[in-house]
């Protein structure tokens, strides 16, 4: 796939999930390198304690190649339906979610085998 | 099942291998090890287009080792490719034991898989990437079996016009699945049951304009027996009992979340919900469904209990009892209306595969869902033909086309309703 579509498909999912409850701004930051990607979700709604829990776990789903590579493709392409972020959760690298002031930001970094955290601020995993 | 250190693949894979190895026992059991290996050779040479009843043609310990040596190379597959036992592998090795009972073999399979194999490197892919793709795409497994045993060629010619067929099958496979899923956005749980149809379209016109005409014998076992009776329900059971030791005190409250999960693809309930919980629904959806058939006096024979695992399978996938009996519902009431019997074989399996339809009822409701049952008997009652009867999931085929429409009169009402 094309890393532009995959882009597309990847800021489909997850602005589809935060327009669901419909806040009064969004923001979507991209940075891109040769071997990964670093996408930043920024809203204004409020979102839960266990809302934020359960976002986090679903991005950082554990991997799973079977699904991806297949139902992958579904990503940020359906117009039925909630969305789902372990849609996106199976293709990731790492995922934050963290509060702002007055919503919270996404933090969402890809890549492929190359992938090289030391050119993103890809938190150490413990 | 109880070391409480077993973690979560090490159960499932010894619940599979344990269903494999009793299918296999259970055979030898009802038709003793000679005649079933007999059998097995047997359905090799034959043809497997819908409906080909393996218990019919081979006897129970044919159709059983041979449905069982079916769900072993799912399994073999799986492990070669890396890829841990979750939901959808569960049900695909289920699907494809139970396909084992009326259309696949070992050996009609193999082709497909390598197919899908080489599509995967070409786009430089992995094959645990198209993993899904290469289980549940054996569905055409009919196919190869036509063209080796069907068209009346020499063998050898025959056998490489049909290693080569099934090769490019399954090489075509991922690019029209993934066109499919877009199609019906996930409502539809055979996804690869609308992609072989979609094929299997072509390949039965390609078959037919090079001159042959299909042979229209059925064969469907309407005996009894002890084994073919039980083996659904004790398996289901056991599936129980599993789920609940595996679990402890939190089984039924995991299979409570389970029943609140829509269903659309892919739902991993074994990851969404958990391991325990799936095991439990699934044997619920095996004892319903065995409950339904003895009620409507439908025979146990191998296209009946294929279907059952299948659904088993799918539980969990995607089906359980809350999103799938309103579309149970509607094919028994379009059965009803037309006129036909409820046990006659195409509203029985109607009945049974329906439930790929479950997650339109379990995200848009029971009324869409009894609606969608209604359509798909009469869709179904129609779409074999148009593929020769070689994909063997005509009822994914089926339910694609029904949840297509379903889906797009609802996805063109909602982005077209003006809300500003």
């Amino acid at each position: 796939m094309k890393r532009k579509d995959f882009v597309l498909q990847l800021i489909g999912e997850i602005s589809s999930y935060i327009l669901e409850e419909d806040p009064m701004r969004m923001v979507i930051s991209l940075h891109q390198e040769t071997d990964g990607l670093h996408l930043c979700i920024i809203d204004d709604n409020e979102h839960s304690d266990a809302e934020i829990e359960k976002m986090t776990k679903a991005l950082n789903s554990r991997k799973r190649p079977e699904l991806a590579g297949y139902y992958g493709a579904m990503t940020g392409q359906d117009l039925l339906g909630s969305s789902r972020l372990n849609l996106l959760g199976w293709q990731l690298k790492h995922a934050d979610v963290t509060r702002t002031g007055s919503g919270i930001k996404i933090d969402l970094w890809l890549g492929g085998d190359g992938f090289d955290s030391q050119k993103f601020t890809i938190p150490e995993k413990e | 099942m109880t070391n409480i250190n077993m973690n979560k693949k090490d159960t499932l894979l010894i619940v599979i291998i344990v269903f494999l190895v009793s299918l296999i026992l259970a055979g030898f059991a009802e038709s003793g090890v000679e005649e079933s290996l007999r059998g097995f050779l047997m359905l090799q040479i034959h043809p497997a287009r819908l409906i080909n009843d393996f218990v019919e043609i081979s006897g129970v310990g044919g159709a059983f080792l041979n449905a069982s040596l079916v769900g072993f190379t799912g399994l073999i597959l799986i492990r070669m490719a890396g890829i841990q036992l979750s939901g959808p592998t569960y049900a695909a090795i289920l699907t494809m034991a139970g396909f084992g009972l009326f259309g696949k073999t070992p050996i009609n399979i193999l082709p497909i898989v390598f197919g899908v194999y080489l599509s995967a490197r070409l786009v430089n892919k992995q094959f645990k990437d198209y993993l899904i793709i290469a289980l549940f795409g054996t569905a055409l497994g009919p196919l190869i079996s036509t063209l080796a045993w069907e068209l009346g060629l020499p063998l050898i010619p025959a056998l490489l016009v049909a290693l080569a067929g099934g090769v490019a099958t399954g090489f075509f496979l991922p690019s029209i699945a993934f066109s499919m899923l877009h199609l019906h956005q996930g409502y539809n749980l055979y996804n690869m049951g609308l992609t072989c149809g979609f094929f299997g379209l072509f390949a039965s016109a390609l078959i037919k304009g090079l001159g042959h005409t299909y042979s229209t014998n059925m064969f469907w076992y309407s005996g009894s027996s002890i084994v073919l009776t039980a083996f659904v329900p004790v398996f289901s059971l056991l599936l129980i009992i599993a789920g609940i030791f595996s679990g402890g005190k939190h089984s039924f409250k995991d299979l409570k979340e389970i029943l609140t999960i829509p269903g659309r693809l892919p739902s991993d309930f074994v990851d969404l919900g958990s391991l325990a919980g799936s095991l439990i629904n699934s044997g619920l959806i095996g004892l319903f469904g065995s409950i339904y058939i003895y009620i409507i006096d439908a025979p146990f024979n191998g296209p009946v209990i294929g279907g059952l695992l299948t659904i088993m399978g799918f539980g969990a996938f995607g089906t359980h009892i809350k999103n799938s009996w309103p579309v149970v519902t509607g094919v028994i009431a379009a059965t009803l209306v037309t006129g036909n019997p409820l046990n006659s074989p195409g509203p029985v399996l109607a009945a049974i595969f329906s439930t790929t339809l479950s997650p339109l009822a379990g995200e848009f409701g029971i009324f869409p869902g009894i609606l969608a049952g209604f359509i798909h008997l009469h869709m179904v009652l129609q779409t074999g033909a148009w593929h020769g009867g070689m994909n063997l999931y005509n009822n994914g085929f089926a339910g694609g086309l029904t949840a297509a429409l379903i889906v797009s009169v609802i996805q063109w009402y909602r982005t077209n309703k003006e809300e500003f």
